[in-house]
């Protein structure tokens, strides 16, 4: 394990991947997109995953996240060993510790964002009470108090993404996972997002590993880590 | 926002699809529920419990052959036997042979105590049946017939007569009320006047209806009046009236096949459409499943989420098509009951009503299932990518 | 009749249009056709509904059908029924022997080699076994040799016609599946004495083959009857029915009423009416069922595809052709259904069933007959479906403006 090949910042591992690889089928074919990924993130890090198509960084995000398995080797991810989860274990395990961010926002368009953001807290079992109180602050958070009635086809590009934001951050998880998050939105819609997400990190020490193209938005995370063909290839701090 | 309304909000997700797809189930479970009636309604004809303690007896070759008059004697002699009352079928009609109604020349003097049921007992006038047996040219008539020709008592109702060359005019003596509508479709009037107008009807009759002191006497006089009368000039046949009835229902032909043909077409139709819709409105959402399961909720919480939509969609529409069948039972009466008697007394029962509602929802469950299963199935990153 | 023409009026141009359409316009049918295979599960689905909703109006039609041919084939304009006055039906006539003899040598009558074509006939009704062990009521009718010569297209399939004294009967061919008792050779027990199956006849689907027949005075005798029934007379010709209704009726001997035998029979369909009716009824509702869901298919074919119908659009198509376009595919779709249903219904062909008819209160048969002409109506029924189901998303298709073509997925 040659985790001095990337120096991330130190403290505490929130996530430690050892040996992972993940393959396709295609037919009798084993298509391997990750090979040998040792990697060990800290706890308030803001990661960048960098790579040309095909590098596999979409896929490890989504091995990170708790949404796919890897095929091979181990990974830690908040204090629990995923590979021993089942199914339902690690849904559970989502809802808790990982806000998803995505490129096309996906937000449920028969609910207005308050119902959005509300979401994921219909599982933790609280309260009709603590849930509005729990929205109210991510609406809060985000700027978007105001908005909380409206449908997301009343709201722009930028709005969406807030609102998808967040529902990603009221369950408090500890991780952020973003694939692409200024992907769909314009210059100034992406800089307001991209200066929300540092304020989540800086400010309130969420962990936030991100794919993207968009150099601007590399630029506001810490460090960036480059994929070539299914392994990783380099890591850069960046400098702000 | 809890779980139903997050459900609710997704079906109207299209409220075009909705209401189409609630539309088309309105219309189906309808169908559905009036048809299962017809049948009850049939079926319930051959189980009248007040049947019970009575027989017919008549003609072994059938209803249009005539038994004589004195094997009323040998009846009465029977120890199980309470009364008997001669009956024949006069088939004639009141201005316009379209309005059906049921009338029969039966012997005023036993008629109300062997159909002490069917004639209200306790609200039938004493004064009344008085005025009837005394006025030999007198008839009975039921509440909702007089309603439907406007007669009150006094009035005087010609007959023309059908089968017997006679049309004979008769006074209402009396209006009784019946707990059920067929039974009020209905006219008597004295026996007399059919033996004295037609003479080859003199000392002959169709049928006798025997009322039994008890229920359990009943197999034991059948047995003995149709072996007495056996080999003779009138060969007997005498069965418990429901089991006349039943002959009569019988004789509609294979209407159960086919009623239940044709549910059994609609109900596969149901679950087909129904299905489908379904399966588009799933599809539609792969995405947003995706989402969701990525945000915490299990492959089988999600499973449940679809399977209730599916449940509530059809659930909806059969509710509703009960209630428009409901609606719609008195005109069915109205209709049909001119047609045959027993479908007067047609009407959606509250098993009926159960049974097409279990019935929905068992097809929203099994229509759903497919599609929502595989869904959930689908691995996560597979639905994300997904376009639309 | 008028109305009808005049409601389906505009039905009828719009299709006009619809075909004018599909020959002068450059619409993309290979389009519509080919999305229809793409959304299998969806057109499948929504021609199977169809094809259910089309096979059951086949069946009910074939039904409706089957108890109106078992009637009306069985009269002829140039024959009267002779009747007691309000009778209305054979079974509640009866004509005294004098006055028969009357009736027989009346000058109006049509003569030929034997006589006067004159049958003096009894009808009485018995209960017989049915191979599902409950009885039901048969017509047994009592007729001279000459009644079988009035009725032409009854034909003797198997053994012989009955001889007069003998107390020998001949049945239909299409009872012996419904009453096991009614083989050729056995024995019948009516009226107190056994009568011989001498014979089996078909009369090409009329209401005579559901009656056993007998010599007239044999059934008299045998059911204690003074007088008969009816008599059927031919005449010269079918305007000389009328003079033949006046004179009886005029006759103060007679007092009798006349009939027209095609006439009467007309009558005794109306028994088939009421499940005509509910049979009708249930066919509408469903059908408006069928509609809403071939609504709903065409709307999600066209919500699914507002891009394609942009980049039609802004390919050159004219919104005229995106409706008729989107029209036929609806179409094609419930045309499948129809098809499909109406072969479905012909697994209903050629079952024999039979109910009672309260006017002559015995049983009826008839059999289900699919005929081509009534497939067509199913098939014609389900290109209303297509139309009546498919407009409104057509419309609306033909609505979608070409800038959606640019939309981003």
């Amino acid at each position: 394990m040659n985790t001095d090949r990337f120096d991330l910042g130190g403290g505490e591992p929130i996530i430690t991947l050892r040996d992972v690889a993940k393959s396709y089928w295609r037919e009798a074919l084993e298509i391997p997109v990750l090979q040998g990924i040792d990697l060990e993130i800290p706890v308030g890090a803001y990661i960048a995953l960098m790579g040309p198509s095909g590098s596999g960084k979409t896929t490890l995000l989504n091995l990170v996240a708790g949404i796919d398995r890897p095929t091979g080797g181990s990974l830690e991810v908040c204090g629990h060993e995923l590979n021993s989860l089942d199914d339902d274990q690690l849904a559970a395990w989502r809802n808790a510790h990982v806000g998803f961010i995505f490129q096309n926002y996906n937000l449920v368009p028969v609910l207005n964002a308050f119902e959005n953001v509300e979401l994921p807290l219909l599982l933790t079992g609280a309260g009709r009470g603590e849930r509005r109180d729990r929205v109210e602050e991510a609406l809060a958070l985000v700027n978007l108090t105001d908005r909380m009635g409206n449908y997301p086809r009343q709201l722009s590009g930028g709005q969406e993404q807030r609102v998808a934001i967040a529902r990603a951050i009221v369950t408090d998880p500890d991780l952020l996972v973003a694939d692409e998050p200024t992907g769909a939105l314009d210059a100034k819609n992406a800089e307001e997002v991209l200066a929300l997400m540092e304020r989540l990190n800086s400010e309130y020490r969420k962990t936030i590993v991100m794919v993207t193209h968009d150099p601007k938005a590399a630029h506001h995370a810490r460090h960036q880590i480059h994929l070539e063909k299914g392994v990783l290839d380099k890591a850069v701090e960046v400098n702000r | 926002m809890r779980w139903l309304a997050l459900i609710w909000k997704s079906l109207m997700r299209s409220k075009r699809r909705t209401l189409l797809i609630v539309g088309s189930l309105i219309l189906s479970v309808f169908t559905v529920a009036v048809l299962q009636s017809l049948l009850t309604t049939l079926n319930a004809v051959t189980n009248n419990p007040n049947s019970s303690n009575r027989l017919v007896v008549r003609h072994k070759s059938g209803l249009t052959q005539m038994l004589p008059r004195s094997y009323e004697a040998y009846l009465r002699q029977q120890s199980e036997v309470e009364t008997v009352c001669a009956l024949q079928w006069f088939g004639g009609y009141y201005q316009d042979p379209r309005n059906f109604f049921a009338n029969f020349a039966s012997d005023e003097t036993t008629l109300f105590q062997t159909f002490r049921e069917e004639f209200g007992a306790a609200g039938i006038s004493e004064a009344q049946i008085k005025d009837y047996l005394r006025d030999g040219a007198g008839c009975i008539v039921g509440e909702s017939l007089a309603k439907k020709n406007g007669w009150k008592v006094g009035d005087v109702v010609p007959l023309t007569g059908t089968i017997f060359p006679i049309n004979p005019r008769l006074t209402i003596r009396l209006i009784y009320k019946s707990p059920k509508p067929s039974d009020e479709n209905v006219l008597h009037f004295h026996y007399k006047v059919l033996e004295e107008g037609v003479p080859r009807m003199k000392g002959l009759v169709g049928s006798f209806w025997v009322r039994t002191h008890r229920p359990e006497d009943i197999p034991r006089f059948i047995e003995r009046v149709d072996r007495h009368y056996a080999n003779s000039a009138y060969e007997t046949l005498t069965e418990t009236e429901n089991a006349f009835n039943l002959a009569f229902v019988k004789m509609l032909g294979n209407i159960g096949a086919i009623i239940q043909g044709i549910t059994a077409a609609v109900v596969v139709a149901i679950l087909i459409v129904t299905g489908n819709t379904m399966a588009t409105a799933i599809r539609e959402r792969t995405t947003e499943i995706a989402v969701f399961r990525a945000m915490g909720f299990s492959a089988g919480r999600v499973l449940g989420l679809l399977l209730f939509e599916g449940v509530l969609l059809v659930g909806v529409g059969g509710c509703l098509g009960v209630l428009v069948a409901n609606l719609a039972a008195g005109a069915v009466r109205a209709s049909l009951g001119m047609a045959m008697p027993f479908f007067a007394d047609f009407a959606i029962l509250p098993d009926t009503v159960l049974a097409c509602l279990a019935g929905a929802m068992a097809i929203g469950l099994l229509a759903t299932f497919i599609p929502a299963y595989a869904a959930t199935r689908r691995p996560i990153t597979e639905g994300l990518r997904a376009v639309g | 009749m008028i109305l009808g023409l005049l409601l389906s009026a505009p039905f009828l141009a719009y299709l006009a249009w619809l075909i004018w359409a599909l020959v002068a316009y450059p619409i993309p049918l290979g389009y519509n056709l080919r999305s229809l295979w793409q959304r299998k599960l969806s057109s499948f689905s929504t021609a199977a509904a169809i094809a259910l909703v089309v096979g059951i109006f086949v069946v009910v039609l074939s039904l409706a059908q089957g108890l109106s041919v078992a009637f009306v084939s069985s009269g002829r304009p140039d024959q009267a029924l002779v009747l007691r006055p309000n009778a209305r039906f054979e079974l509640n006539s009866s004509i005294e022997r004098d006055r028969m003899r009357i009736l027989k040598v009346h000058p109006l009558l049509k003569r030929d080699a034997e006589g006067p074509m004159a049958s003096a006939e009894v009808v009485v009704v018995k209960l017989f076994p049915m191979a599902d062990g409950t009885d039901t009521n048969v017509t047994v009718r009592g007729l001279e040799a000459r009644g079988i010569t009035l009725r032409p297209q009854v034909r003797l399939v198997q053994g012989r016609w009955f001889r007069p004294g003998l107390s020998e009967v001949v049945v239909p061919r299409k009872m012996q599946g419904r009453f096991p008792s009614l083989e050729l050779g056995r024995n019948l027990r009516m009226g107190g004495r056994d009568w011989q199956i001498v014979g089996t006849f078909d009369a090409g689907g009329a209401s005579y083959e559901s009656e056993v027949w007998s010599n007239v005075n044999d059934v008299m005798q045998a059911f204690r009857r003074e007088s008969y029934s009816a008599m059927l007379a031919r005449l010269e010709s079918p305007e000389r029915v009328e003079g033949f209704l006046k004179a009886v009726e005029d006759d103060k001997r007679l007092k009798l009423e006349v009939i027209r035998e095609t006439d009467y029979f007309k009558e005794l369909t109306k028994a088939g009416d009421p499940i005509k009716i509910l049979g009708n009824l249930i066919t509408l509702i469903l059908t408006g069922a069928a509609i809403f869901a071939a609504m709903n298919t065409m709307y999600a074919a066209v919500a699914g595809r507002t891009k394609e119908i942009g980049t039609l659009r802004a390919l050159g198509f004219r919104q005229r052709e995106i409706l008729a376009s989107f029209q036929w595919e609806s179409i094609f779709l419930c045309l499948t259904g129809g098809l499909l249903g109406s072969g479905l219904a012909l697994f209903a062909n050629g079952i024999q069933t039979g109910t009672t008819s309260f006017e002559t209160f015995s049983d009826v048969s008839f059999a289900f007959t699919i005929t081509p002409g009534l497939m067509a109506q199913g098939v014609a029924f389900s290109l209303v479906m297509g139309l009546l189901g498919g407009f409104l998303p057509a419309w609306r298709a033909s609505r979608i403006p070409l800038t959606e073509a640019m939309k981003g997925g």
